[in-house]
């Protein structure tokens, strides 16, 4: 009784809900074995940087974005080309500090958060903490150290989930034994 | 869970969206690999590593379950066991992976176990398995994911995966599922 | 036209993979301490030519050339180096090692949840394709020995 497979679909694209859930099982489950907010949050930066550390090499193989000469290419590459690439959004770049070292990413949909209420009593989850992390691994390995914080978040009562990026300092390439 | 008294724009009071909104499967992917090292670190043996990614998987299967027979049943539910492989095979497939699943047989000497067949499913599109882990099949999850919608959809059932022609997904139903499905028959 | 050997060093000079071909000649001393010499010599030729560039730098290092083979080397935004010897008859290989990293090094090994960066490649799928595509080259055409 097997029927000839019907072949429909974008073979480079995954189905978002199947995401969201999925992410959702993840969040559940370091809630069931971490039982502390902030120890969950810590956890997800930690699979954040992992995750970020890796898809810098998958972006750097497919978006041919020309080198960034200043942190406003930066967040612009961020907010239309990586966020778009790999989680269909374009977060609005805005609120850059005078000195042009700081800027806050605003989220309208969060495709993290669909289908997601948090539950009483977890106010200091930050349950899309994975993204700071994602951004904070993928910008070291292209040489910089930046801070990434959310400061609003939609799923608390915010009106707009707001992730806020601080650059710290250019990273040096690691010198070889013996040379200097 | 809801929380009363405090003014939150909920996710629950905005309608089911009709449209699928995709994301990349690099995304997925690293989220995924993510998930089966966190797993890792955690367990000692593959079969534990498998049902812990089983667990998660029933956990995305429950919530996906009633999406699912909204949106593509009009609330309407399966109970012929037949026709709830089907479903399966192709709408289940086709909304999580974008296509029906390649192959669905029944064992040749037990009318309670059925198979799905997937040369490369997703989730071990970018696994490579090494020497000493030969057995661990992460498809674990999606075997947890379709016990969970089976159960949930009452075709009580045990998914188990397996290396065969690709991956294997061995579904044995509950005796109770094949004695009810009788029963409807001879109505 | 050949291909002698292909190294991959990640940004803290680790060398995740290597594997040769037509590689007559071995060195005579151990694998580490080639692999160590490689990467100390590519790093110094990198800062070097920065140096001493009259103009600003493009491209930066591509390649050099003896009279017996030819090094080719590309380096991602991300600090991992990949380096390719040749014979001499071979032109700019630049694509095919964008191409290792990108489909081959990312697909493969990137994604690959059971593989730790920075660590040496054991994957065998990775080791099969690499060995496929380079075997594969146009100008990849081992005499018969």
């Amino acid at each position: 009784m097997s029927r000839q497979a019907a072949r429909t679909g974008d073979p480079r694209k995954v189905n978002g809900e199947l995401f969201t859930l999925t992410y959702g099982a993840l969040v559940a489950q370091l809630m069931k074995d971490y039982e502390n907010d902030d120890e969950v949050n810590k956890q997800l930066e930690k699979m954040g940087y992992n995750i970020g550390v890796r898809i810098i090499e998958d972006f750097l193989a497919r978006a041919n974005s020309g080198r960034c000469n200043d942190f406003r290419d930066v967040a612009d590459v961020i907010s239309k080309v990586a966020f778009k690439m790999y989680l269909g959004i374009t977060p609005v770049v805005s609120n850059w500090s005078p000195a042009g070292d700081e800027f806050s990413l605003l989220l309208e949909n969060n495709p993290l958060t669909d289908f997601v209420e948090l539950p009483e009593g977890h106010d200091s989850l930050n349950y899309s903490n994975i993204l700071c992390g994602v951004l904070k691994g993928a910008l070291e390995m292209i040489q910089m150290d930046v801070d990434v914080k959310f400061v609003q978040d939609h799923l608390k009562g915010d009106n707009i989930t707001e992730v806020r990026l601080k650059f710290i300092k250019r990273l040096e390439d690691a010198v070889p034994v013996g040379e200097d | 869970m809801a929380s009363i008294g405090k003014q939150k724009a909920s996710n629950l009071d905005k309608s089911l969206s009709k449209g699928k909104p995709e994301v990349n499967v690099a995304t997925f992917a690293l989220l995924f690999s993510e998930i089966v090292q966190y797993c890792q670190n955690r367990v000692y043996t593959v079969p534990e590593l498998q049902s812990k990614l089983a667990e998660m998987g029933q956990h995305v299967g429950t919530h996906l379950l009633d999406v699912l027979f909204v949106r593509e049943k009009g609330f309407k539910r399966e109970i012929k066991l037949l026709s709830m492989l089907i479903f399966i095979k192709s709408n289940f497939w086709k909304t999580v992976y974008g296509r029906e699943a390649e192959k669905l047989e029944q064992a040749n000497d037990d009318e309670r176990t059925y198979y799905i067949i997937e040369k490369e499913p997703l989730v071990n599109r970018f696994i490579s398995v090494p020497k000493d882990k030969g057995s661990l099949n992460c498809a674990a999850f999606t075997a947890g994911m379709l016990e969970a919608v089976l159960n949930g959809a009452n075709f009580p059932a045990k998914v188990t995966v397996h290396w065969h022609k690709g991956t294997c997904f061995m579904i044995k139903f509950d005796e109770s599922v094949i004695a009810r499905d009788k029963m409807i028959d001879s109505r | 036209m050949t291909v002698y050997d292909f190294y991959l060093f990640d940004r803290n000079g680790n060398c995740l993979y290597y594997a040769e071909w037509n590689r007559r000649k071995q060195p005579g001393i151990s694998k580490d301490e080639e692999f160590k010499l490689m990467y100390g010599m590519i790093f110094s030729i990198k800062s070097f030519i920065n140096r001493i560039s009259p103009k600003d730098v493009q491209d930066g290092f591509l390649n050099f050339r003896t009279s017996k083979y030819k090094l080719h080397f590309y380096e991602t935004p991300s600090g991992l180096k990949l380096v390719m010897n040749t014979d001499l008859n071979v032109g700019n290989v630049r694509d095919v090692l964008q191409h290792v990293f990108s489909s081959l090094y990312v697909e493969h090994v990137v994604k690959n949840p059971l593989t730790e960066l920075g660590e040496t490649i054991t994957s065998e799928l990775f080791r099969s394709k690499m060995d496929e595509y380079v075997r594969g080259l146009p100008f990849f055409a081992p005499k018969a020995s």
